[in-house]
This record gives C-alpha cells, structure tokens and sequence, in this order.
C-alpha cells in the first residue's frame, strides 16, 4: 500500500510540477464560459423572452396605410412605438432622419373577411444586425397577427395557450454546459494516463520500477488513480463555479460520483489502448477515435452517460443511485480484465 | 537534381511517410483502420439525427388520445387519464399531455418542459393546418421585406411568412462545416509525433548536424501532413456535396493555419503530459477562433475573419467576393510564415532539450526571435506582430471574467488587460536586457520607443481592419474621430520604459516588481482617460 502511496504522490507531485495542467483548467473554464457568452448572445435572435430582450428594446415604426388594422394594435401591446405617416416618402424621410428605424404598408383589406392572403410590405435598414435585431422584434407580433388571420380563416391551432417558461437556457445548462464540464476532466484523465504510461514504456523507466519489489498492479494502479483523483478535484471545482453563477445541481453526489466513475472508466481503457500500442502517438490517436466513439456509440444506443448527469442533475424521479451503480460495475469488470491481462500485454515490450 | 534545397525538403518528407508507414504496419493497422471507418461512419450517422441537447431531459405523460410526440428530449409514456394527477403530485412525470391540453404542476423543471413543448407542438399544429387547409388558408399572411432607402423604382423583395420564419442562425451549417476540421486535428497528431521522435532518442542531434537548415526539416516533415489533410478536406466536402475546388481554396489557409498552431507543441513541450495539454491549447485556440464567428455568419459582417464562414455560405449557395476571401485567408498565410520562421530559429538541440519552466522556455524563444544584428527592427516587429496575440488573450480574459458579478468583473478585465500589453511590450526588450544584449538607458529607451510604437501602430492597423470590414460607418468615426495619436503613443512608451528601465537597474528576477509598476501607471491613465478620475 505504501508503495502505491509514493507512486501516487510522485504522479501528483509532476503535474504540480510541471504547471501545464492550469492550461487545461483555463481551457475548460474557457470553453464554458465562452459557450454561455455565445448562446445568451445568439438566443437574444431566436429566443428573444429567453432574456427577456424584447421588452428592453423600444423599436420606433412607422406605419403607412390602414391604422385601423388590428396588426397596429398588436403591435403596440408588443410595446412598438407606431408612428403614423401619409405616404412612403414620408416614411423614408423620417427613417434617414432617425426618427424611426423600420416601416410597415399596410394595405385597406378588400373585404374585411379575412379571406385569402393578406400581404403587408416591411421596410428595414441596410445593415445586416439592424435587420436582424428589428425582424427578431417584429416576429412576434407578426405572428400574432397572423394566427389572429387564420383564427378569421376559421382554423384552429391547438395547444396554442400552454403556460410555460422559455426552455432553451435551462436545456443547454443541464443538456450541454454540465455534462461537458464533468466529462472534460474524464477526457484528459485518459490522455494523462497514456502519457504517463508511454513515457515510461519509451524512456525504460517502467523495467526498472518493475524489477523493484513493487507489483505491476500497484504501479498501473497508482498511474490511474493520480488522474482520476484529478478528475473528482476539477469536477467539485466546476460543480462549486456553477452553484456561484446560479446554476443547482441535484443529487450532487451522485452527479460527482458518476463523473469520477467515468473518469475511471475511461482511465483503465487507457491503460489497455497504450500497452497494446506502446507508443504515444498511436495510443493518442486511438484514443481520440475511442472517446469519438463511444460518445456517438453512446449517443444512438441510449447508454449514454450523458442523460444519466442530466437527469440526475435536475433531479429526475426515475434516476438513482442504480443507475450509477451500473457504471460501477463496468469499472469493477474493466479493473478485473485489466488486473488478469496487464502482466501478459506487457511482458511483450521485452 | 536541378533543386537540391527542394530535393531535401522531399527527402525528408519520405522518411516520414516510412516513419508513418513502420507505425501501421503488422497488428496495428487492421485495429486502427476499423476503428478509424467505425467512427467516421457512427459520427455522420450521429449528425445525420441532428444534434440534440438534453436528450431526455423531459418525461411526459401522455393519454391514448394524446398527439405523437416525436424528440428526443421528451421521454414520453402513455398512460390512462385517471393516473394523470398522482404522477404529477409525484412529480414522476413533468407534464402530463392529452387531446388538447397539457397540464403542469408549477415547479420549475415542469414549466420548462411546458416551454419546450409548447415549441415543438407548435411546429406540429401548424405542420397539421397547412396540409389540411392547404398554405393559402394555413398561412394567409405574406410580409414582403425591402430595405431602405425607399426611392427606387421596385426592389426585388424578400417574402417571409412570419410563423414559419427560421432562425437566422447557422448552427447546423457551422457544424457540418466544422466536420472539415476533425480529420485536420487527428492528422496534427502524428505531424507533432513525427518530431517527438526525433527529439526521444536525440535523433534531432543527428538529423541537424546534417548538411540541412532547420526549414528544411520542419517543411519536409509537413509536407506530407499537409497533403493528407487536404486529401481529408476533398473527401469531406466530397461527402458533403459541397464544391470541392471551392472547399480547396476555403479550406488550404485553414489547413496552414492549423499546422502553424501545432507547429509550436513539439518545439515547447518538455515531458508527454505536456504534449496532451498544450495540444488542447492549440485544438481550443485554432476552433474558437475559427467556429466562434462563423456562428455569426448572415448576421454580423465581423464573421468574416473566419474562413469558415465563407464555406457556411458555400454550402448555402450564396456567392462572397474576392474582398472577403481576402479577409478571411490573409491572416491565416501570415500566421503561417511566422510560425515558419519562428519555427526555424527554434529548432535547435539545446532548445529542444532542456528542460526549463514554460515561461523561460517562453523567453528563450523570443530571444531567438530577435535578429541580433537588427534589435531595433526586431522590437518593432515583435510588439507590432505581438498585437492580434494581446487582444486574442484579452478576449479570453473578458469571457472567463464573465463568471464574476460585473461590478468585480470590469475591473479585474481592466487590470488583466493592461498588465498582458505591457507584457507584449515590454517582453522582448527585458529578455535583452537579461541577456546583456542590452546595457546603457539610452539603448533601452530607444528601444522602448520602438515597442510603443510598433504596438500603437498594430494596435490601430487591427482596429482600422476590423471596422472596414463592418459597415457601420459611425463606428469607425467615433473610433477615429478623436483623432488623438500622440498621447497614447507617448503613454505607450513612458509605461514601457518605466517597466525596462526599472528591470535594467532592479535585475531580471525583479521584472515582476517593474511590470507592476508600470502597470500601475496605465491603469491610472486608462481610468483618467475614461473620466473616472
């Protein structure tokens, strides 16, 4: 035991050591944090009540042709300010003077039926983000009349009234940021694991370690649970960051458990991929193709411990410990084959 | 051979194709090569499904009467309608779904998975009413969008019916467009192997006391890399439909782009770990810089620093002109001859070999950079070229401080961003001074002028690029409006001196202690200039 002690506090001692690590905890911190960045920005486009961004917008519209139409109206309960004019020319004038920054012709409708199409004309600046942020504005009362149209058409939408709160940031929270957060330190755990191992195996230092009176078992061992204990740290890191920005986790245990779990999983194929290569480059690469792998294998096959964090993480009624569980027995296999084969696999470097 | 210099490159580029071919040969070629067809075909299956996020985040409950709910967010049951409201009490189920209405129970994640179903049936119901009412009915409205100015006699205009308006956003393009980039990274690592082994048995020794230059070795071991990768980016757009020639032209300075970033992982790395870890650094600096702003593609002008962004437009058919291709590529050929000649001064066997804290190994690089024949030329240069790389980590410094309050968050930015500049300024001058290139205060106030110069004139340069590539005309003018040159030049260079002088007579190890200081200062003018003080 004490020899796995040494082993293990060497293992931790070089990563101290060597400082490099930071890098990956800056490029995790990064990646999350510049993905919210983007999605708050993006969803301000196509989900703007996410953020509640069209009400801080107050858009200026002037309105040529039927202000008795009801779109002015829907209009002004979407808080657009409408600005009557007589003509287009009008309009324009008061938009290259920055009196208003869009336009709508609203044709007298022939009937007042409501049958048939109804065309209006949308007048929108030039600039690409201009005309993006106005018709983003303008899309939800533009929808509104148009379900008030086909409602006139006698045709009914159904479930057009749930209640219900804008999903798209809570999905991406517990579907993207959280499981990329617990899985990214289980990714470089196997990446360290094989670098570990194949600077050995290329510098002979892994005879000379073996020929002491330390067991194979204790050395590979120590090799995973270095990492692995990496893993857990970064994960509670994370699991501390999101709690501060708002974000709960339920089942927090279980969600840490499982992350390190995987991180183990995922250690031990490692040890497998790279005393079947040897060499660095060629496990690397396998590596890389495994974790492709089984990620999109997971992913159609439904295993995927992914949804477990997920679930678990907002706290679904079906998901437990048994679920993690699972995953502890596939750790508990991977070590059994690992412990039985590794003498073979390595007795083929001499 | 009429071109001996070329004929070396070759030479070398076939020992690493022999190299590479010893690797695969015998056992280990039939795992990989399956492993490599099992991924590619399991990926392209994956993104064929579309990308979900939180698959199965949401369990619903639906009566036999109930709509077909078809996403893989929603685990979706049926259940009999007397059991509805002691799943819901329970909380087993987050909704609870018959013919025509949904009932929640209040908490949070119910009324999210409310949210969420709400969009999808909305799409389903409005799927339902165009196929049986047909889209005159379904959808009576047209809104014909024009732009501004009015006055000329009829423009094509665009026609949007409001309830089927899609996003405008590329996601699904930037992803398919971003498969180009897979292949490119699993090549790099074998291109990065390939010297790590020459370096492990001091190979390199032997190679480099040789009859060859040091561009000759690292052209000669790309040139094959590069060749595969681009064999890559024809298959992909190939299996993308895309038009390949196009594909080639998009996609040549992203390939050299990305091979200048991991040119710097051999030429740095001291143990394996290392390798992992800057090999990350590089994956994640070569994606955010190019996927990021594709993501804005059709919606804001700047995307175009992303080569990426052009390909997004040529799967949509959309032509670009010359002027964005430009744009685009220019940096992307620049990067590459630095990282060409950077990469050939540092390949030597005493840089190569020791094994020294990253930031001295950082030094020492810099040292090599400078030309000793040409310092002043060479301080310039490097403050000037050290520009996009400042503003890149200030970037990175303003989206992680995102994670404090915002209060915390703009102050700890306007510190970090000044001590990184004053860094970039300062960096090249004191590893002179350390290496006693450099003594007298005259020479190192040159020189400090030099760097503050040379920063201020890239500094502008980037800032001139970027707002003429956006159309807004009013940016540009409050950016240039002031028409104040000489003050942040003059500040540029006290701050610079402050720090160079002060390292010269303190001593290296006090570089920190000097940084400080002259950071200090600039905090101080930058709060002054805002008005703050």
């Amino acid at each position: 035991m004490s020899a796995f002690v040494t082993i293990l506090k060497k293992e931790l001692k070089a990563v101290t050591r060597e400082r490099t690590i930071v890098i990956a905890i800056i490029i995790q911190l990064f990646i999350a944090s510049f993905s919210s960045a983007i999605l708050v920005g993006l969803m301000s486009l196509y989900d703007p009540e996410a953020i509640g961004l069209s009400a801080r917008i107050r858009l200026r519209v002037g309105i040529v042709g039927d202000r008795s139409d009801p779109l002015v109206d829907l209009l002004r309960q979407n808080q657009v300010q409408v600005v009557p004019f007589e003509t287009l020319e009008e309009a324009s004038e008061a938009f290259s003077e920055g009196r208003i920054e869009a336009a709508l012709l609203i044709p007298q409708s022939d009937t007042g039926s409501g049958r048939g199409l109804r065309h209006v004309s949308l007048f929108l600046p030039e600039s690409e983000a201009l005309y993006t942020l106005i018709l983003m504005v303008l899309r939800d009362p533009l929808k509104q009349y148009e379900s008030y149209l086909r409602e006139q058409n006698g045709i009914h939408l159904k479930f057009a009234d749930i209640e219900g709160r804008p999903s798209t940031l809570h999905e991406f929270r517990y579907g993207v940021i959280l499981p990329l957060l617990m899985f990214f330190p289980a990714f470089i755990t196997g990446s360290m694991v094989i670098d570990s191992l194949s600077e050995e195996l290329a510098n002979h230092t892994l005879d000379t370690l073996w020929s002491a009176p330390v067991s194979l078992h204790v050395i590979v061992g120590a090799k995973i649970a270095a990492p692995v204990l990496l893993a857990g740290g970064q994960c509670v890191l994370w699991a501390t960051l999101l709690y501060v920005n708002g974000i709960l986790i339920r089942n927090l245990v279980l969600v840490l458990l499982m992350a390190t779990l995987n991180a183990a999983i995922i250690g031990v194929t490692s040890v497998f991929i790279v005393l079947y290569f040897k060499d660095r480059e060629r496990s690397q690469f396998t590596y890389s193709l495994f974790i492709l792998l089984s990620t999109s294998l997971g992913y159609a096959f439904d295993v995927s411990p992914v949804t477990v964090i997920t679930r678990l993480a907002t706290g679904d009624y079906y998901t437990g410990i048994s679920d993690v569980a699972v995953y502890g027995l596939v750790l508990l296999g991977l070590l059994a084959g690992l412990f039985s084969l590794n003498k073979k696999l390595l007795s083929r470097v001499a | 051979m009429p071109f001996p210099y070329l004929y070396t490159i070759l030479l070398i580029a076939r020992q690493e194709v022999t190299r590479i071919r010893t690797r695969f040969r015998g056992r280990a070629s039939p795992v990989a090569m399956v492993l490599l067809l099992v991924g590619i075909l399991l990926l392209l299956l994956t993104f064929r499904r579309g990308v979900v996020q939180g698959k199965g985040l949401y369990r619903i409950a639906v009566s036999p009467d109930g709509p077909l709910i078809q996403d893989e967010r929603f685990e979706v049951t049926t259940v009999p309608s007397s059991v509805r409201y002691a799943l819901l009490d329970a909380g087993a189920v987050d909704l609870y779904v018959d013919d025509d209405r949904v009932v929640h129970y209040g908490a949070e994640r119910s009324l999210y998975a409310a949210g969420a179903l709400k969009t999808y049936l909305e799409k389903q119901e409005l799927a339902r009413a165009g196929q049986s009412y047909g889209p005159e009915r379904a959808f009576p409205l047209r809104v014909g969008v024009q732009r501004f100015p009015i006055e000329q006699a009829r423009q094509e205009e665009e026609v949007l019916i409001p309830s089927l308006m899609a996003p405008p956003l590329p996601f699904a393009q930037v992803v398919a467009v971003s498969l180009h980039l897979f292949p490119v990274f699993f090549v790099n690592v074998f291109f990065t192997g390939g010297f790590m082994h020459e370096k492990m048995d001091r190979r390199i020794t032997v190679l480099l006391s040789a009859p060859v230059t040091p561009f000759q070795v690292i052209a000669g071991k790309m040139v094959p890399y590069i060749l595969l990768a681009l064999v890559s980016v024809v298959c992909v757009a190939a299996l993308l439909k895309g038009n390949v020639l196009m594909a080639l032209l998009i996609f040549t300075p992203v390939v050299l782009f990305t091979f200048s970033v991991y040119l710097m992982v051999p030429l740095v790395y001291r143990t394996f770990k290392d390798t992992t870890f800057i090999s990350m650094l590089a994956t994640t600096i070569i994606t955010s810089y190019l996927v990021f702003p594709a993501m804005f593609s059709g919606i804001n002008d700047l995307s175009y620093v992303s080569p990426l962004t052009l390909a997004v437009k040529m799967y949509r058919g959309q032509p670009f002109g010359l002027k964005e291709y430009l744009t685009s590529t220019t940096p992307m050929y620049i990067i590459f001859a630095l990282a060409m000649y950077a990469g050939s001064r540092m390949l030597n066997e005493e840089y190569l070999m020791r094994f020294r804290p990253l930031y001295r190994k950082a030094a020492d690089a810099i040292y090599l950079l400078i030309s000793r024949r040409h310092l002043n030329i060479s301080i310039f240069v490097l403050s000037l070229l050290l520009v996009p790389i400042v503003y890149m980590v200030q970037l990175v410094a303003m989206v992680v401080s995102l994670n404090l309050p915002i209060r915390y968050a703009v102050g700890t930015l306007l510190i970090v961003a000044v001590v990184v500049e004053e860094v970039a300024k300062s960096a090249g001058i004191v590893v002179l001074i350390e290496q006693r290139v450099v003594r007298s205060t005259k020479s190192i106030l040159l020189l400090s002028c030099l760097a503050g110069l040379g920063f201020l004139l890239g500094e502008k340069g980037l800032l001139y690029i970027s707002v003429s590539i956006v159309s807004e005309t009013m940016l540009s003018a409050a950016l240039f409006g002031a028409g104040m040159l000489w003050l942040p030049l003059v500040a540029h260079i006290v701050f610079t001196s402050v720090v160079c002088l002060l390292t010269a007579r303190l001593g290296a190890r006090s570089y920190p202690l000097a940084l400080l200081t002259g950071s200090a200062l600039h905090v101080v003018y930058n709060l002054a200039v805002l008005g703050v003080i």
